[in-house]
């Protein structure tokens, strides 16, 4: 298959929990190198649909996904791709800044490099990850203690090594649960303005709980409420003209 | 309602607990007083060379009375490293393959079982470790060792009896093996899934991601580790059965020794007949009774250094 327009294309998507029908027949295009975010109340499946995205669910042995989830035109639950490789592509953010706290700053975003095979000396390591901290704006905070463990760092400095560790591989897709959900305002902001900078070289997913985050740093959005989408399109639009009656009640807080 | 809950600031489970924390206390502050008290004729007697010297001269006459237990401390910490060797690559396979690859009705049944072992009366272990495992050993592993191996220095002596330092060590590893897997059981299912989801996230294998989550883990390994030892270095009646009982300071895994606990037990009875023996049994209690404090204590200072490092 030619290779799409899309860098992510679901169609049909249907997720169980066990006999919990969590994701109900959801479609959707996410165009490449935007933010796309998809938004809903605490509870209505977008973490879990986004980790149908990398397959990340395969580790629960209770869930089942049917329908099918597109990477760029290839078909990431079929023989295309295996999970290693479409968790190589797609990078992800999560929602409580996860670096390995037994690995010190340097090897928490080594790791992925190492294992994948995606750095051949030493020489190109250090520079992969320094190009990588500059990326995500924390060289100059720790360049200094990078045998450090991160413990030493504030929460939002975390979310950013792990940002530093997702883009040190280089992926086409950056998925972010709720990154900044455990950050503080200052913190948080440092982020934002980060997915804004990332989005010129990245097609970043961003799963958020907030709608004036949403209305803040994407070009697209999805609703979903109680596993279902409700409406989905460009930021402007739908914060200004939704067509849905749900998703205005959900923008205006109206519902619980 | 209220008058049940509180007297003023008489609170009813202050009356019932403090006497029996009180009690918990002086219970092991009084022992430890009776062992150093009780020690202290046998090092006016004798020093230090009570722990580092190898002699056992029971006499009825008093005056030639000399006793020295290097030979069982060796004995402690020989058998109690080899139960290491043994216990820690079963303990860690076990529990990776109980909390990650088992599947889920297999699971129950594997913690059920390592519990139960936990639980065993050690005299079912010594009994068990006496009539099979010795010759078992014997013949599986100590007579090929000898027969292939002899020209390394400590096994170039033809295994005699099967009793000896290896067959307690080995015994003694099967024995704490529930209990250093059952630590590092429980450090490995606390495992937040998000680091989990982490390891996995970057493109690691199954192989990859459990050898990360291994190394999250590794100090709640190691005073598991600890612990293990502390069990090892005290326990008795099984061991007795299959050291071999003698006084032995050789390198020879396969040769019979003493262990500090070994040695308590079987010269008990022996110190109602002689006078100074009495006071160096609780000499040879006490260097037990600090090492396993020490043991102990450091095994719970790793874990908790641990706890606090990763904390979220």
């Amino acid at each position: 298959m030619s290779e799409s327009e899309y860098a992510i294309e679901v169609e049909n998507l249907n997720i169980y929990y066990g006999n919990n029908h969590v994701i109900k027949s959801i479609n959707l295009k996410i165009p490449q190198k935007t933010v796309f975010a998809i938004m809903g109340p605490s509870g209505c499946g977008k973490s879990t649909m986004l980790r149908s995205f990398n397959r990340l669910l395969d580790l629960n042995k209770n869930v089942r996904v049917n329908g099918s989830v597109h990477l760029f035109g290839r078909d990431i639950y079929t023989g295309d791709m295996d999970s290693v490789e479409v968790r190589r592509e797609v990078g992800m953010v999560f929602q409580y800044p996860n670096p390995f706290p037994h690995l010190s700053i340097y090897n928490n975003i080594a790791l992925g490099l190492k294992m994948n095979k995606l750095v051949k000396s030493d020489k190109e390591l250090d520079e992969r990850i320094e190009w990588a901290l500059k990326k995500a704006g924390l060289w100059e905070e720790v360049k200094h203690r990078l045998n450090d463990y991160p413990s030493g760092l504030s929460g939002g400095q975390r979310q950013r090594l792990v940002i530093a560790r997702v883009i040190a591989m280089k992926p086409k897709v950056i998925m972010m649960d709720e990154p900044t959900a455990n950050i503080d305002p200052v913190g948080s902001k440092k982020i934002e303005d980060l997915i804004f900078e990332l989005k010129k070289d990245y097609t970043i997913v961003l799963v958020t709980h907030n709608p004036a985050q949403a209305a803040r740093v994407s070009d697209y959005v999805a609703f979903i409420y109680l596993g279902e989408l409700v409406e989905a399109g460009e930021t402007g639009k739908i914060f200004t003209a939704p067509e849905s009656k749900l998703t205005e009640k959900y923008l205006t807080g109206k519902l619980v | 309602m209220s008058t049940l809950k509180k007297f003023g600031r008489f609170d009813r489970f202050d009356f019932l607990t403090y006497p029996a924390v009180l009690f918990v206390f002086l219970l092991f502050t009084w022992m430890l007083a009776v062992y150093v008290t009780s020690s202290i004729p046998a090092f006016q007697r004798e020093g230090w060379n009570v722990y580092f010297t190898n002699v056992w001269n029971a006499s009825e006459c008093p005056d030639k009375e000399y006793y020295g237990i290097l030979a069982a401390i060796w004995g402690s910490l020989y058998t109690s490293t080899i139960a290491l060797l043994v216990a820690l690559p079963l303990s860690i396979s076990y529990s990776i393959f109980v909390v990650d690859y088992a599947p889920k009705r297999l699971k129950g049944i594997l913690e059920i079982t390592s519990d139960i072992m936990a639980g065993l009366p050690t005299i079912i272990y010594g009994i068990w470790g006496a009539f099979f495992l010795v010759p078992f050993l014997k013949e599986w592993v100590m007579m090929p060792v000898y027969n292939y191996l002899s020209f390394i220095p400590i096994f170039s002596q033809k295994p005699v009896s099967g009793f000896s330092f290896f067959s307690a060590g080995v015994l003694l590893g099967i024995m704490i093996t529930p209990f250093v897997s059952a630590v590092v059981r429980e450090a490995y299912t606390t495992i937040p899934h998000t680091y989990r989801e982490a390891a996995y996230s970057l493109g690691l294998t199954r192989y990859e991601a459990t050898k990360i989550l291994i190394g999250y883990v590794k100090p709640a390994m190691i005073s598991g580790t600890i612990l293990g030892f502390g069990r090892a270095i005290g326990e008795t009646v099984a061991v007795s059965l299959v050291v071999g009982n003698a006084f032995n300071l050789s390198a020879d895994p396969f040769s019979p020794g003493y262990t500090i606990s070994s040695l308590i037990a079987t010269q008990y009875g022996n110190s109602f007949i002689y006078t100074h023996m009495t006071s160096v049994l609780y000499a040879a209690g006490l260097f037990l009774f600090l090492v396993g404090l020490f043991i102990t204590l450091l095994g719970m200072y790793v874990l908790r250094r641990w706890k606090k490092n990763v904390s979220i």
